[in-house]
């Protein structure tokens, strides 16, 4: 009878847990008020400001902390520690005024010399961060990182506890957007002496001088929240209490969530997107992920040939791609630099509109064959066979047949595909191993520089060895003789952008959107989210729940 | 029996430190760096990075560090969790797998006996039929599908359990039955098949003959000499189960260890690889052995061979 007993008891057990769990779980979604719930797909991996690398902890970072600027709409600096800043005539010295009596959440103080010791900090080759080389252009910010300086000889000096005097090697226009990123933020001596390899591995071991603490993150899980600071500067300009954060990785799930009220937005993907193109509560926000396909011109001669890229960039018919493939919302690229990354000076027009070239990412079939036919006989060629690499991601792979039943209408053109995982791309591609190859690249801050700097001849991400010498003469006057002058140097990086469109140095292919950006549906009462492409994309500052 | 188990116990610490070599070196193998940023970083960045983590060393001088540190319990560093432990990573990313496993054997095998054994009783009639063509369905539907369509359904449209999530005991209800769903009919027809075999043998001729009831026949005899193949069915199986699935855990948002074990592979975060790859084997290799230990404690016929000495 034993048997018999347990079989029963076990039964009867779990019916009853089941119907009393139902039971117990009928309450519909909260109550708003103050309170904002978001999903994210990855889990928060580290909060040390020096080593963070993905987009969860960069947005908590973000929000939770704050540097010299805060970077407001359309990627606009606003001073945040800063209340003044000065800078030399030739870019080179710049000194920020901080603002006084700001505090650590811990009681600290927060003080120029905060600033000095986080920057050699994640310069300091021991730390192994993996964003130092957003330093490039701070003195000695190389050479220390190559272990060829001493960290101290960094070029940033704390004048006092409230004044910061940073010197460059060569200007960088974007540096104040620059000072915006997590990278560039202050951190407490103190509080990282104190927890040692420890430091930013869970919510209590960090500190906060931002609109938000981190609260409830132990390190590993997958829910966590963001409360407001009470010791922030500006904390009468924060309205919403609480920021909950929930890892959920599967999109569908996430949908679910939002249709049961639990989450506040949720990212559209594949058939999601015409499901709810017209609901009220569709966003689109545009990321500023450029894809595109590099031809490897050491390995495979005929691609050195002008007219032959030209061909193959004009059989592409990238509408058809985006609309029929993708279905994500991405847009047609006309060039490698995606829309809505930045502005004419002068004028205000889109950088990707100021620097189309007509003709170029058009499909064109019938002068796709035509050119062909001409790069053929002059390269001395009659057929063109390659292999396409990409990503073995489902997404990647229809995206790499597209291409391939694309390039395969041109006469003689054979196109085999090999999908690999993404480091194995990776690999691949830094050691030339390709004869084609789709890359995405996702822009750091707001300027084309953090594409076009990739295709000089020297640029070790420039795996297709596409080599220009009025190109490189562009970004290296963008960078050094007009670097102080706004309108010459955005026309530089426009005139640098048309040639390498016009010459096909890659050929773009589409604007897409990364984790956190794209088509979304958002809640009506969520109002006042700051979002930017690039970067660190949203800013919850000034985010209300009503 | 001491001499059998020093014996097996020699075995499996001989697997386990093959399994730890052949993965080691494997994984060497994978192309691609542990570093988060590596599209943006170039070939000299990298170089300086891995100088700081001690990955430019030789590979079988990483080898023995990491030999010497595992055998210590040290498992290293996770390279997605900024650095933190892995053995941190697997404290706080196991429990929910394990509830989640167990908590969908104990349903499943439980549901899975009953399910086989009425089968088995009613059998070549339309009872037999129908739990017949619900495990067949169980076992062809794979746990993703039944996840989602459980989520959709019962989570959104009837709001009977939470959509996903992890909380109370509530929330782990959805993910059970989805995990469940495999085991049942895996034990059902295991059952089936068993207590057929098992009914049609003599001493059970013998016991009706002795003019037992039939249930008292089903109860004594039958079931409990079908349920002893069971064990050796049970324990890998529990160990699956409890090691996380993938993609269920994905669907329901549950904190387990399952994805963690994919995405380690696919960053190539090496010390969890292998935290996770040593972790499941010693679970595993454990198992086999208790199974084999118990089934020698409930199945005479079986101990002759293991009681020699």
């Amino acid at each position: 009878m034993k048997l018999r007993r347990v079989l029963a008891l076990g039964a009867v057990a779990a019916i009853s847990a089941l119907t009393l769990a139902a039971c117990g779980n009928k309450s519909g979604a909260s109550s708003h008020k103050g309170v904002l719930n978001l999903s994210t797909t990855a889990e928060m991996p580290g909060l040390d400001t020096s080593k963070v690398t993905d987009n969860s902890s960069l947005t908590a970072l973000s929000n939770t902390q704050e540097g010299i600027y805060r970077i407001g709409k359309d990627s606009k600096p606003e001073n945040a520690l800063a209340t003044k800043t000065t800078e030399s005539k030739d870019g080179l010295h710049w000194t920020f005024n901080l603002r006084k009596n700001t505090k650590w959440s811990n009681g600290d103080k927060v003080t120029a010399k905060d600033f000095v010791y986080s920057w050699r900090r994640t310069n300091d080759p021991k730390t192994a961060s993996q964003y130092a080389y957003l330093f490039d252009g701070v003195k000695n910010a190389d050479a220390i990182q190559n272990k060829k300086a001493d960290v101290k000889s960094l070029g940033v000096k704390a004048v006092g506890d409230y004044k910061l005097e940073v010197t460059l090697e060569k200007p960088i226009p974007y540096f104040k957007l620059l000072l915006g990123f997590p990278i560039f933020f202050p951190q407490d001596q103190k509080v990282v002496d104190k927890y040692g390899s420890k430091y930013g591995m869970s919510a209590n071991k960090q500190v906060y001088n931002g609109p938000f603490k981190v609260e409830g993150w132990t390190g590993t899980n997958t829910k966590w929240k963001w409360v407001k600071n009470n010791s922030y500067w500006d904390k009468s300009a924060v309205k919403t209490n609480t920021i909950n954060f929930q890892v959920v990785k599967e999109n569908n799930t996430a949908l679910n969530l939002y249709n049961s009220g639990k989450i506040d937005r949720t990212q559209l993907q594949g058939s999601q997107v015409a499901n709810y193109k017209n609901n009220k509560d569709y966003t689109y926000f545009q990321g500023s992920t450029s894809a595109y396909l590099e031809l490897n011109e050491e390995k495979v001669p005929a691609f050195k040939n002008q007219k032959i890229r030209q061909a193959l960039s004009l059989a592409l018919d990238r509408t058809q791609l985006v609309n029929n493939v993708l279905e994500d919302g991405s847009k047609a690229a006309t060039g490698l630099i995606p829309t809505k990354l930045t502005k004419n000076p002068k004028t205000g027009a889109d950088f990707a509109n100021d620097s189309k070239v007509a003709d170029t990412t058009d499909h064109n079939l019938a002068k796709a064959k035509q050119l062909l036919k001409e790069g053929e006989k002059e390269a001395g060629i009659s057929s063109l066979n390659f292999t396409l690499l990409a990503d073995d991601t489902s997404g990647t792979k229809q995206n790499s047949e597209f291409l391939q039943s694309q390039f395969e209408k041109l006469p003689g053109v054979k196109v085999s595909l090999q999908n690999v995982p993404f480091k194995n791309r990776l690999t691949k591609s830094s050691n030339g191993d390709f004869d084609a190859v789709i890359t995405l690249w996702g822009a750091d801050y707001n300027d084309p520089y953090t594409y076009s700097s990739l295709f000089t001849s020297d640029n070790s991400q420039n795996n297709g060895k596409w080599k220009n010498s009025e190109y490189d003469t562009l970004i290296k006057n963008s960078a050094n003789k007009d670097a102080n002058d706004k309108q010459k140097r955005y026309d530089d990086l426009v005139n640098a952008e048309k040639i390498l469109t016009k010459d096909v140095g890659i050929v773009p292919l589409y604007w897409g959107t990364a984790s956190g950006s794209g088509p979304m549906l958002q809640k009506s009462y969520v109002k006042g989210v700051i979002y930017n492409s690039a970067g660190v994309n949203f800013n919850y500052k000034n985010v209300e729940v009503k | 029996m001491a001499k059998y188990l020093l014996k097996r116990l020699f075995y499996l610490i001989l697997t386990l430190f093959l399994i730890a070599t052949i993965t080691f070196f494997m994984m060497k193998l994978l192309p691609g760096t542990p570093l988060s940023n590596e599209s943006k970083l170039s070939h000299s960045q990298i170089q300086m990075i891995y100088h700081t983590y001690g990955l430019d060393k030789p590979v079988w001088q990483q080898y023995l560090i990491y030999l010497a540190g595992m055998v210590r319990g040290n498992f290293g560093l996770s390279f997605q969790f900024d650095n933190q432990p892995v053995s941190y990573l697997l404290a706080t990313r196991m429990p929910a797998s394990f509830q989640l496993g167990i908590q969908a054997m104990i349903v499943g095998v439980l549901l899975g006996i009953i399910v086989g054994g009425i089968a088995a009783i009613r059998r070549n009639t339309w009872v037999d039929g129908t739990m017949t063509i619900i495990s067949i369905l169980m076992i062809s539907i794979p746990s993703f599908v039944l996840a989602i369509l459980l989520q959709y359904y019962i989570g959104l449209k009837a709001g009977a359990f939470p959509v996903a999530g992890w909380g109370n005991f509530s929330y782990t209800i959805l993910p059970t039955i989805a995990l469940a769903g495999s085991p049942f009919a895996t034990t059902a027809r295991f059952i089936r098949t068993e207590m057929v075999d098992v009914m049609s043998s003599d001493y059970i001729e013998l016991a009706k003959a002795k003019g037992l009831t039939s249930t008292g026949v089903v109860y004594h005899h039958a079931l409990r000499n079908s349920l002893i193949p069971l064990i050796t069915l049970i324990g890998p199986l529990t160990v699956n189960l409890m090691t996380g699935s993938l993609v269920v855990e994905n669907i329901f948002a549950v904190p387990g260890i399952g994805e963690q074990f994919v995405k380690s592979i696919t960053t190539n975060d090496y010390p969890t690889i292998m935290g996770i790859t040593m972790m499941y084997s010693v679970l595993l290799v454990v198992v086999l052995l208790i199974t084999d230990i118990v089934y020698g404690i409930v199945d005479p016929r079986i101990r002759l061979q293991g009681g020699q000495s």
